[in-house]
């Protein structure tokens, strides 16, 4: 669950970002974007422990590709560094949330097949 | 039930293409890529002041500061270094991902991890000669990189293949979209297994 775990540390990440970027308090949008996606990595790759819903970290697709869509579609280059910030973890959670979880393991379907223990 | 070997070598190899010894080699030179990418965008964002190069002096900093590169920052908002080291980090995370039988397993895992290797690594290298041509200044970093960029390439193809060869078995024997595709997302079919059963005993 490596993948479950980056996700989760990448939304705290997002989560703090406002400060470290300094994103002018009158830029409500970036405020709003970078928390909005912060606190949905954290639920969805939370989520994605618990058996019901461990299809969660497949809508992170969804997130990254919105933070990648916000980040370089709301200014024109050069873009302002929590923008960037955008991008570049928007594009990284993209690549993390097509790691299955329990990923070293074969899929649940083959483990059940060939009689593989968990 | 039937038990399948996770570690059996595979069509014409004498060893397993997801074996870890096969994957880890790849996922740290992927790793030490996205280090040397991730610093030549430091120097692009301007976080250090100046980027090392024994070789051609300060050619690394015109070739970082390039019109090429401003370009490629204005279409893509972030430095192409950055970009860059985005790849290869996607190079070491899809390599890392999978169990040692992931040709059959998970071969969109497989796939992806050689469009992301192979393509793009072969792209970015001619891209990176080009700069070099272009720009009429030579960058060290940046043809480190584009060497093991090659070596990746070189390196994950034999899983690639594996991969795609296990997917044209399915398709020979069912010639049904819908089964390539269930094979292609890592279910369970009749085909899938047979197929596996035949790339197994092409193994040398």
């Amino acid at each position: 669950m490596w993948a479950r775990i980056v996700e989760c540390m990448l939304g705290i990440w997002m989560l703090i970002s406002p400060f470290i970027f300094r994103h002018p308090t009158s830029a409500t949008a970036m405020w709003a974007c970078d928390w909005i996606a912060g606190a949905c990595l954290i639920v969805f790759s939370l989520a994605s422990y618990w058996a019901p819903t461990r299809w969660g970290h497949w809508w992170l697709l969804l997130v990254g590709t919105a933070m990648l869509a916000f980040g370089r579609a709301s200014a024109s280059p050069p873009l302002h560094p929590g923008l960037q910030n955008d991008i570049f973890v928007g594009i990284c959670v993209i690549l993390i949330a097509l790691v299955p979880n329990c990923a070293s393991q074969p899929p649940q379907q083959w483990r059940e097949y060939c009689g593989l223990k968990e | 039930m039937r038990r399948l070997n996770l570690k059996t070598a595979v069509a014409r190899y004498d060893y397993n293409p997801s074996a870890w010894s096969q994957r880890v080699p790849i996922c740290i030179l992927a790793a030490v890529a996205t280090i040397i990418a991730a610093y030549m965008a430091l120097y692009q964002w301007r976080l250090v002041d100046s980027v090392w190069d024994p070789v051609f002096g300060d050619g690394t900093e015109t070739v970082l500061d390039s019109k090429v590169a401003q370009t490629m920052d204005r279409w893509i908002g972030i430095p192409d270094a950055a970009f860059g080291a985005i790849a290869y980090l996607g190079d070491a995370v899809l390599g890392m991902a999978g169990s040692t039988r992931r040709w059959q397993f998970r071969p969109w895992i497989v796939i992806l991890f050689g469009i992301d290797v192979i393509p793009l690594g072969i792209v970015s290298t001619v891209l990176v000669v080009l700069q070099g041509a272009v720009v009429g200044e030579w960058c060290f970093l940046c043809l480190v990189t584009a060497a093991i960029s090659l070596i990746l390439a070189y390196w994950a193809f034999d899983e690639v293949y594996v991969s795609l060869k296990y997917l044209y078995y399915v398709w020979k024997k069912t010639h049904r979209t819908a089964t390539v595709w269930d094979a292609f997302r890592g279910y369970v079919t009749e085909a899938g297994l047979a197929a596996g059963d035949e790339l197994v005993s092409e193994a040398r």
